[in-house]
């Protein structure tokens, strides 16, 4: 009856108002007008090169190597230029996009869901498993990341999955440590208590109270840790431990054209310039849910 | 002591202590006895009003009832089965028939959830959800329909107390804890709650345990009042014999607190003030813990700890009316006088009818 003409404000709108609110924002603030921008323009790269005409990131051409950007060679026009073996740039560049976009998430969808699990379950059981996590935590954070990543990788061998999965293992104790805080705080919460006196298991509290309170704040933890985590691939690519050609990955870029540093800059430039614009724009985008406390658990939220 | 055999109670407490380990200085480790030693009973139906100040244990108490506190010893009989050191499965039975209404209303409701999936919660956990139950719930708290679909955020005070409530009773509880349930809201908003409890619990058949700081409130729903000090129940009774004639001068003592509305006899009115504050719960003073702040003391309070029992001084009301003090004597308080407009007659014999006034 009346639950059928309240679909007037149905729940999907109460889902997304997040969503909403964080557009909101991004349009009252220039720099996040200016962070959007950027993402969008790494987007469009990534997304709409790839299905132009002359899209080609692994025909070398020797007769066109080392062209400047807008040079026109017979009769086809190198945007960006190429590169030493006259691979057409932008086509490797958005390549190389796609590449480390999709390395990055899936890291971040790893290590999101490992750390939230291991997180909550430390948080709302306490006691000996939460000795264990946060140890286990301690021992991830008293190793330098990057050595045990060179280590790691030279062992099972470089490979996108590998290079993923360790990439995802090695960074769940961001996620892992901000989960047990905020499921020690809501595990007193009243919520959970009424629900505990209603005869809920652990496991009905973790999932219906627990998942759905901190998972916000973990999905600002994930963008944040997305550009340190493609910033990070970057580097190791560089080093040679990450993607292995002819599969282009914006750090072996850089790597590849520093020696031309001198004399043909861009070719070190441009992936530089695109990672620096997908990082900054992420960053920058996910204060826009931050900064309005929506996310907040530590205020009350009012109502009148 | 009632004494009744625990068969035959609806809800019986038999010398129930929660006691806390505290870490202290070093590697010490002090016990925190939060409640200790407390027995009553209330029978089905019934409210009792438990009062007492902050920190006195009237909320571990209500916890542990809901065994969301283990207790350290005694017993609580619920319709005869003992909770205490009952088996996980058996308690999931049990618990829903003994439900819960916290004080803070915002932070009762999960704020991802909306109403009606707050209401639905409980029938879910217990697999006996139906769309109708829910309905109905919304309906006997004075709820509109729509709220179903809303979240919590865009309700006020109190009303989140009543989806609160509706929560509460939504696998039909037979034992709810008030656990300072209209605190939080304001005054005009709390006689509306309050009405809509006296309502629930006479259509419904419940039983109340009344966790409260506020006398009025509870003079106003109580049939029976325990006042609790530092851990124990230091007088119990019926409701106005409590407010009419209180025998422990601390019970005298939050009496004489009660606000007068007419200013008139405000200044006739003798205020007992307390000295100091509750004293540290981990190093209680001997004797009668409440010594160190009552204007009766003498030494025998240090040396002998007083017993809940009947006192059998001139005026004594009834014999369920019970102190631990042991110089208790019934007081007429100030407001109450002022009430029946008259400072002789008996005030047990008209509070009864301000009461339904």
């Amino acid at each position: 009856m009346s639950i059928a003409t309240a679909d007037k404000t149905a729940p999907a709108t109460h889902r997304f108002a997040w969503l909403r609110s964080g557009l909101h924002i991004i349009g009252q603030s220039y720099s996040m007008m200016f962070a959007a921008a950027l993402l969008a323009a790494v987007l469009l790269l990534i997304v709409l090169v790839p299905l132009l005409p002359g899209y080609d990131p692994y025909t070398q051409n020797l007769a066109v190597s080392l062209a400047a950007p807008f040079e026109n060679i017979d009769g086809r026009t190198y945007i960006l230029g190429t590169d030493t073996l006259g691979r057409d740039l932008l086509s490797r560049a958005a390549l190389a996009g796609r590449v480390s976009l999709l390395i990055g998430l899936s890291a971040v969808i790893i290590s999101l869901v490992v750390g939230v699990f291991l997180g909550l379950v430390a948080g709302f059981f306490r006691g000996f498993v939460e000795s264990v996590v946060m140890g286990l935590a301690d021992l991830q954070l008293s190793i330098p990341r990057v050595l045990l990543l060179i280590a790691v990788a030279a062992i099972v061998g470089p490979s996108v999955v590998n290079l993923t999965v360790l990439l995802g293992l090695t960074s769940w104790v961001v996620y892992g440590r901000v989960a047990r805080a905020m499921a020690l705080s809501l595990r007193e919460r009243e919520f959970v208590l009424s629900a505990v006196t209603q005869g809920a298991s652990a496991t009905w509290n973790i999932r219906k109270h627990l998942l759905p309170n901190v998972l916000p704040q973990m999905l600002i933890v994930g963008s944040f840790e997305l550009g340190q985590i493609i910033v990070f691939e970057a580097s190791l690519s560089y080093l040679g431990l990450g993607i292995q050609p002819p599969l282009p990955s914006w750090g072996m870029m850089i790597s590849e054209g520093q020696q031309y540093l001198e004399i043909d800059p861009w070719i070190a430039l441009l992936p530089g310039i695109a990672i620096f614009m997908l990082v900054t724009g992420v960053q920058i985008l996910s204060q826009a849910f931050t900064s309005e406390g929506q996310f907040d658990l530590a205020s009350p939220q009012k109502g009148t | 002591m009632t004494q009744a055999s625990p068969d035959k109670a609806f809800l019986q407490v038999d010398d129930l202590h929660t006691h806390f380990r505290v870490r202290g200085a070093g590697w010490r480790s002090e016990t925190l006895r939060a409640v200790n030693g407390v027995s009553f009973s209330i029978a089905q139906g019934e409210t009792l009003g438990l009062v007492g100040e902050s920190g006195c244990g009237k909320s571990t108490l209500g916890r542990t009832l809901l065994r969301l506190n283990e207790p350290t010893r005694g017993a609580v009989y619920f319709k005869g089965q003992n909770l205490v050191g009952m088996g996980r499965g058996k308690m999931r039975a049990v618990r829903r028939s003994i439900q819960v209404v916290f004080q803070d209303p915002y932070a009762s409701l999960d704020p991802k959830m909306t109403v009606g999936e707050i209401i639905a919660e409980p029938l879910h956990i217990n697999n006996c959800y139906r769309p109708a139950r829910v309905a109905e719930m919304i309906d006997c708290v004075g709820l509109q329909q729509d709220a179903a679909n809303r979240l919590p955020t865009e309700f006020s005070g109190g009303q989140r107390q009543r989806i609160a409530i509706a929560r509460a009773l939504a696998l039909g509880p037979e034992l709810l804890i008030l656990d300072e349930a209209v605190s939080a809201l304001d005054v005009s908003i709390q006689a509306q709650v309050i009405n809509l409890l006296k309502q629930l619990q006479k259509e419904m058949g419940l039983t109340y345990l009344f966790i409260s700081h506020d006398l009025s409130v509870v003079r106003y729903i109580s049939d029976k009042v325990a006042v609790m000090y530092l851990g124990k129940i230091v007088e119990m009774g019926a409701g106005e014999q409590i407010f009419s004639a209180p025998e422990h001068p601390y019970t005298q003592s939050l009496l004489s607190a009660v606000p007068i509305a007419d200013p008139s006899y405000r200044k006739q009115r003798q205020r007992i003030v307390l000295k100091g504050d509750l004293p540290n719960p981990l190093d209680p003073p001997s004797g009668c813990a409440f010594r160190t702040r009552c204007f009766k003391a003498r030494p025998k309070c240090a040396e002998q700890e007083p017993q809940l029992e009947t006192r059998a001084t001139a005026g004594h009301l009834s014999a369920d009316h019970v102190s631990a003090c042991h110089f208790a004597e019934p007081v007429v308080p100030d407001f109450m006088k002022i009430n029946t407009n008259t400072q002789t007659a008996a005030p047990a014999l008209r509070s009864g009818a301000i009461l339904k006034a």
